[in-house]
C-alpha cells in the first residue's frame, strides 16, 4: 500500500477549505434571504396561506310609523360536510337525511364526494341546525346566516321590496335605502393548506361586521291593511285588472299607504301570483318571459305607470283659473252637451248637456264644456305655468326607485283643441302620484310637498343616524284659491258626482274621474277618485284607481265608495273626530240615549217604550210575557239604532 | 504505579475509533427523522391516513443503515480490494460490474418518475436507485485504482486513465440523472486531486469541463434549459414554483424561525417537502440559527472525515475518506444551493436528513467505511 504523503494531506486540506468557503458563501446567501428578503417573501407566503371568509353584516330592519316590524332577518343555517374530516359517514348520512328531509342517496352522494367542502343544504331553520349541531358530528359544518324575512308577507310588497341572495335590495325601499340597510360585511382571515382546508386553531384576523341601520317609514301597517282590504274588495267585485290606492298626509307628503293589488308575497318573490300564473296555466315559460312577468308583478304602478287622469285633473284646471282670476264662483255657463272647439265637437259626459249652470255647479257636475271654457280663458302659457308650479313636469321625488315622469305636449304644439282636452284631463299622461302631489298642494294651503316613506334612519341600538327631510315649496297655490278649492271639492262630495264618498260626521272633499283608456275605441276605463278629509283642514288625502272595471265603470259610482269605506275606518284611527251637523243627526238618526229598565215589563209595555226610544233591531227570546233579563243593561248609554235583546220567562 | 509497561503500551497502541464522528452521524440521523416527521406528517395523513407513514419507513431504513454502518466500520476496508479466496475475484471488481449491469438495467426497465428512469421497483421494500450504490463503488474503486500507481497521477494522462475506468458508469448515469453524474465526477476529481502532486491540469481540465457542461446544458437538453430559465426567473417561470415556494419558506423563517412543527409551507405548498426541499422547511421552522447550526454540523462532520483522511494509515484509506468527504460536501452544498436558488434546480437529497431509504443507507455505509478507516489508525493518545 502507498503511503499517505504530506502533499496528499495538504491537498485534502485544500478540498476542505474550498468546502468551508462554499458553505460560508451559502450561509451568507441564507442570511440574505432570511434577514433582508424575509419580510417581502413572508408577506407573499402569507398571502398564499390566507383565505378571506366574509361574515355577512346583518341587514337593518324596516319599521312602520307605529314601530311595527315589517322587514327583518331570520337566522338560517347552511349545512356542509368536509369529506376529509368525516369519521362516521353512515351516521352522518342517516342523521342529515333524516333532519333535513333529504333522500338518503342525495346526502350520500355529497358525503362521499371527495372535495374540500360540499354544501348539503342552505336556508335551514335554526332549530333544525341546532339539533344537527348537538350531535357534534365530525366533518359536519353548520354556518349561520341571515335570510330576509317579511312578517306581513304581501303587505305593501311593491313598496317595501325584497333583497337578493347577496343581501342587496332588488326593488322598492330595500333598494332606495340599501346603503343604510346593508351594513358593512366583516371578514375572517383564516390560514389554509394548499388544498384549501382551514387550519384549526390558527391565529386568525377577524374584522367584525357592522350591522345595517334600521329604517323607520311613514307607512302605517293598519292603514295599509285597511286600504288593501278595500282595494281588494273592489277589485274582486268589479273584476278589475288591478286597483291602486294611495293614502298620504297632504300637509307633509308622508305616505300612510300605497296599495297595488294584486300584491305578491315578499318572502317568495320569484313565484308568480295566481292572478298572473293562471293566465299561463299549462304553458312552460321561457326564462325571458318569466323575467318579464316577474318584473311586471314587481312593478309599483302608482309611481311607474302613467295614465290620462280625466276629471280628477279638473282640480288643477279650476285652480289655475281661480289663480288667474279668469273665473268667479258665480259665473254662469251653458252646456248644450258638447262644445265646439275650432272645427271639433267635444262632448260632455252627459248626453243632453247640463244646461245653464254656475261655475260651482259645473264642478259638482264635472261638466266638460265648463272646464274647456275656463281652460281657454287661462290660455296655454299660463296653464303650463301652473302645471309647472304644481310639479307636473317633474317626477314627484318619492323615495322609491323606478318613478316615471309625465308625458305632456310641447307647449308650442298645444292648439285650442289640445288645450280643451287637457282642461278635463285628456291627451296627456301623468302618474297617479304626481296628481296626488298636485292635489295636495291645492288643498293644503298651497305647499308643494314631496311624497315620501322614509322618516328616520336609526342604528341598531336606537340612536338616530339621520332624520330624513324632503323639499317643500310654499306658495305653489295662493291661500285664497286653496280655501275656495277645498269648499268646491267638499261640495262635489256633499252634493255632486262624488256624493258616494260622503261619510256622515266627517267633512270630505273630493273629485271623481272616469278615464277612457287608449285607444278610446277599446271601451276600457280607469275609474278613480281623489278624496281628502277633513275638508276644511285636510289631514289625509287618498286616491284610488280601478283599472278596467267590468260593468258600471263611473268613478263616482264605484271609486268614491272605496274612499268612503277607507275613511270610515282610518279617520277615527288617525284621531280625526266625527262632528255631526244638525241635518246629519236628523237624517242619519245620530245620537245616544240611556237604556230604560225593561225587566218586569209586559210585552205591551215594551211596545210602548220602544216607540219612545230609538232602538234598532229587537231580538226577543223566550215564550212568556214578562221580561226577565235585558241587554244592554238599564242605565247604559248606547248609540241610536242599537240592538236590543230581551229575555221573556 | 500499578500499571505495567506492557499494559501502558497496549493502551497506547489500541485501535482508534472516531466516536465524535459516530456521535455527529447519529445526531444528524436523529435530527433528520425529527424533521421528516415534521415535514411529512401532513402529507402522510392526507395520502395514507397515517401521519407516521414516512417516519416509520425512514426510521426502519435509518436503523438498518446504522447497523450496517457499525458492521462495516469493524471490517478492514482493505478487504474490498483483496481477491476472494475461491473465485479469485476482488469484491470491488464484482461490485463494478454489478453497478454497470444495474445502471444498464434501470435505463431499460427502470421505473420512470417525473420523466426520469432512475429507480428499480423492489415491491414492498420500496424503490432502489442504483446510482446511489454507484457512489460507494466510485469512492472505493477510484481510491483503489489511484492507489495502484499514485505517481501516474502527476501527469494528465494518469488522470485520464482513472477517468476511463469510471467513464462507463458515468456515461450510463448522465443520461437520466445529471446531478448524480456531477456528484460522481466531483468525487472522482477530488480523489485524484488529493492523490496528485501537480495541480495545473486540474485547473485547465476543470475549466474545460465547466465549459462543456454549460454547452451541454444550454444547447442539447430542453428539459434542463427549462431549469435554467426557472433559476433565472424564479418568480415568473412556470416550473419555478417549487423553488419559489421553498424561498417563501426559507424567508418566512426569519432569524429564529416559526418553531418546530409550525411550518405553513409544508402544508402542501412545497410538493414533497420531506424530500429534496426539506432544508427550506428546516429554515422556516428553525430560522437562520437552526439552518446555520445544521450547516455547522455538516462542516464539523466534514472536518472529522478530513482528520481521518489525513491520519489514515495509508493512501488508500486517506483517499476513501476523501471520496466520502467530497460526496457529503458536494451533496450538502448542491442541496442548499438549490433550495436557496443559488444554482439551477437539480434533484439532490440532503444527506442524513432527506427522506429516502437508499440514500440514507448508502451514506451510512460510507460512514461505516470511514469509521473503518479511522479504526485502522493506531492511536497514541
Amino acid at each position: 500500500m502507498a503511503r499517505n504523503r504530506t502533499y496528499n494531506k495538504r491537498n485534502a486540506l485544500i478540498v476542505v477549505v474550498i468546502v468551508i468557503i462554499a458553505a460560508f458563501g451559502l450561509t451568507c446567501r441564507l442570511g440574505y434571504l432570511m434577514i433582508f428578503k424575509s419580510e417581502e417573501y413572508a408577506a407573499r407566503a402569507e398571502a398564499l396561506h390566507e383565505r378571506e371568509r366574509v361574515i355577512k353584516a346583518e341587514r337593518g330592519s324596516i319599521y312602520d310609523a307605529k314601530g311595527t316590524l315589517i322587514a327583518t332577518n331570520k337566522p338560517v343555517c347552511t349545512i356542509s360536510v368536509i369529506h376529509a374530516q368525516i369519521t362516521e359517514p353512515e351516521r352522518v348520512i342517516s342523521i342529515l337525511s333524516d333532519l333535513l328531509g333529504l333522500s338518503d342517496e342525495k346526502v350520500r352522494k355529497r358525503v362521499e364526494k371527495v372535495s374540500s367542502i360540499e354544501r348539503i343544504k342552505s336556508n335551514v331553520d335554526k332549530e333544525i341546525a341546532d339539533k344537527i349541531r348537538e350531535y357534534d358530528l365530525d366533518g359536519v359544518m353548520v354556518d349561520e346566516d341571515y335570510k330576509r324575512y317579511y312578517p306581513y308577507e304581501t303587505l305593501a310588497s311593491k313598496v317595501i321590496g325584497f333583497t337578493g341572495s347577496d343581501n342587496q335590495g332588488i326593488i322598492g325601499l330595500e333598494v332606495q335605502y340599501d346603503q343604510f340597510l346593508k351594513g358593512i360585511d366583516g371578514t375572517i382571515l383564516t390560514l389554509t393548506t394548499a388544498y384549501g382546508v382551514e387550519i384549526e386553531n390558527a391565529a386568525e384576523d377577524r374584522i367584525e361586521p357592522v350591522a345595517g341601520n334600521d329604517l323607520y317609514i311613514s307607512l302605517d301597517v293598519n292603514i295599509q291593511q285597511y286600504a288593501e282590504q278595500a282595494a281588494k274588495k273592489v277589485m274582486e267585485a268589479k273584476s278589475a285588472n288591478n286597483v291602486k290606492l294611495i293614502v298620504m298626509n297632504p300637509q307633509n307628503g308622508a305616505i300612510y299607504a300605497m296599495v297595488n293589488v294584486p300584491e305578491f308575497n315578499l318572502n317568495d318573490p320569484y313565484t308568480l301570483i295566481d292572478e298572473i300564473a293562471d293566465d299561463y296555466a299549462g304553458e312552460t315559460l321561457s326564462n325571458e318571459k318569466m323575467n318579464e312577468l316577474l318584473n311586471g308583478m314587481w312593478r309599483n304602478a302608482c309611481i311607474s305607470d302613467t295614465y290620462e287622469p280625466g276629471s280628477t285633473f279638473k282640480i288643477i284646471t279650476a285652480t289655475a283659473a281661480l289663480e288667474e282670476g279668469v273665473v268667479k264662483l258665480t259665473d254662469t255657463f251653458y252646456c248644450p252637451g258638447y262644445k265646439k272647439v275650432e272645427d271639433r265637437i267635444i262632448r260632455c259626459h252627459k248626453a243632453g248637456g247640463h244646461g245653464s249652470e254656475t261655475f260651482v255647479e259645473g264642478i259638482k257636475n264635472s261638466c266638460n264644456p265648463v272646464f274647456m271654457e275656463i281652460g281657454a280663458r287661462v290660455g296655454v302659457e299660463r296653464m303650463y305655468y301652473y302645471f309647472d308650479r304644481l310639479g307636473l313636469f317633474v317626477k314627484s321625488g318619492i323615495d322609491l326607485p323606478g318613478e316615471a315622469n309625465s308625458i305632456m305636449h310641447k307647449m308650442d304644439n298645444v292648439g285650442a283643441v289640445e288645450l280643451a282636452t287637457m282642461s278635463f284631463g285628456q291627451s296627456f299622461q301623468i302618474t297617479p302620484l304626481q296628481l296626488l302631489k298636485a292635489a295636495s298642494a291645492v288643498v293644503n294651503g298651497g305647499t308643494l310637498v314631496t311624497p315620501h316613506f322614509g322618516v328616520e334612519i336609526q342604528s341598531s341600538d336606537g340612536t338616530s343616524i339621520k332624520a330624513l327631510d324632503y323639499p317643500t315649496t310654499e306658495g305653489a297655490v295662493s291661500k285664497e284659491t286653496s280655501e275656495t278649492m277645498k269648499q268646491l271639492l267638499e261640495a262635489v262630495v256633499a252634493e255632486g258626482t262624488g256624493k258616494r264618498a260622503y261619510l256622515p260626521g266627517f267633512r270630505i272633499g273630493g273629485k271623481t274621474a272616469t278615464s277612457e283608456k287608449l285607444p278610446r275605441s277599446s271601451n276600457k276605463y280607469i275609474s278613480s277618485f281623489i278624496g281628502f278629509a277633513p275638508a276644511n283642514n285636510p289631514q289625509v288625502i287618498a286616491m284610488v284607481l280601478i283599472d278596467e272595471p267590468t260593468g258600471i265603470y263611473y268613478g263616482g259610482t264605484i271609486a268614491a265608495p272605496v274612499i268612503s269605506e277607507l275613511f270610515d275606518n282610518i279617520l277615527p284611527y288617525l284621531g280625526i273626530e266625527e262632528s255631526y251637523t244638525e241635518t246629519e243627526i236628523k237624517e242619519y238618526n245620530i245620537g245616544s240615549f240611556t237604556v230604560p229598565d225593561f225587566v218586569g215589563k209586559t210585552k205591551e209595555e215594551v211596545k210602548e217604550l220602544l216607540k219612545i226610544y230609538d232602538f234598532g233591531q229587537l231580538y226577543p227570546t223566550g215564550e212568556g210575557n214578562i221580561v226577565t233579563e235585558q241587554f244592554p243593561l238599564p242605565g247604559e248609554t248606547v248609540d241610536k239604532d242599537s240592538v236590543l235583546i230581551l229575555y221573556y220567562d | 504505579m500499578s500499571r505495567t509497561v506492557a499494559e501502558t503500551n497496549q493502551r497506547k497502541m489500541h485501535s482508534y475509533y472516531d466516536y465524535s464522528l459516530l456521535f455527529l452521524i447519529l445526531f444528524l440521523v436523529c435530527f433528520g427523522l425529527v424533521m421528516i416527521y415534521s415535514t411529512s406528517s401532513y402529507n402522510a395523513q392526507r395520502l395514507y391516513k397515517d401521519p407516521m407513514h414516512f417516519l416509520t419507513r425512514q426510521a426502519l431504513f435509518a436503523g438498518a443503515g446504522i447497523m450496517v454502518m457499525l458492521f462495516v466500520s469493524k471490517i478492514d476496508y482493505h478487504i474490498y480490494v483483496k481477491s476472494l479466496p475461491i473465485i479469485k475475484l476482488k469484491p470491488i471488481t464484482i461490485l463494478y460490474f454489478l453497478c454497470l449491469s444495474l445502471q444498464t438495467y434501470v435505463l431499460i426497465f427502470g421505473n420512470a418518475t417525473k420523466g426520469s428512469k432512475r429507480w428499480i421497483d423492489l415491491g414492498s421494500l420500496g424503490r432502489f436507485q442504483p446510482s446511489e450504490l454507484t457512489k460507494i463503488l466510485v469512492i472505493v474503486f477510484t481510491a483503489y485504482i489511484v492507489n495502484l500507481a499514485p505517481k501516474k497521477l502527476d501527469k494528465f494522462s494518469g488522470f485520464i486513465r482513472v477517468c476511463l475506468f469510471i467513464a462507463p458508469l458515468l456515461g450510463l448515469i448522465v443520461i437520466e440523472n445529471l446531478s448524480t453524474a456531477i456528484i460522481i465526477s466531483v468525487i472522482l476529481v477530488s480523489i485524484c486531486f488529493v492523490a496528485s502532486k501537480k495541480k495545473a491540469y486540474f485547473i485547465t481540465s476543470g475549466l474545460m469541463l465547466v465549459g462543456l457542461g454549460l454547452i451541454f446544458i444550454f444547447c442539447f437538453n430542453s428539459y434542463r434549459s427549462d431549469r435554467i430559465d426557472a433559476w433565472l426567473n424564479v418568480e415568473t417561470a412556470d416550473n419555478g414554483y417549487q423553488i419559489l415556494q421553498g424561498l417563501y419558506a426559507i424567508a418566512s423563517g426569519g432569524v429564529f424561525g416559526k418553531g418546530l412543527g409550525e411550518s405553513m409551507q409544508k402544508l402542501g405548498f412545497i410538493p414533497e417537502s420531506h424530500n429534496d426541499m426539506i432544508f427550506s422547511v428546516i429554515c422556516e421552522e428553525l430560522g437562520l440559527f437552526g439552518a446555520f447550526a445544521l450547516i455547522l454540523l455538516f462542516v464539523l462532520l466534514i472536518w472529522r472525515i478530513f482528520i481521518i483522511a489525513i491520519n489514515a494509515t495509508d493512501l488508500y484509506g486517506g483517499l476513501i475518506a476523501t471520496g466520502v468527504l467530497a460526496h457529503i460536501a458536494i451533496q450538502v452544498l448542491i442541496n442548499i444551493a438549490v433550495v436557496t436558488n443559488t444554482i439551477p434546480s437539480t434533484g439532490n437529497t440532503l444527506p442524513f436528513i432527506s427522506y429516502g431509504g437508499s440514500s440514507v443507507m448508502v451514506i451510512l455505509f460510507e460512514m461505516g467505511i470511514v469509521l473503518s478507516v479511522s479504526n485502522q489508525i493506531k492511536g497514541e493518545k
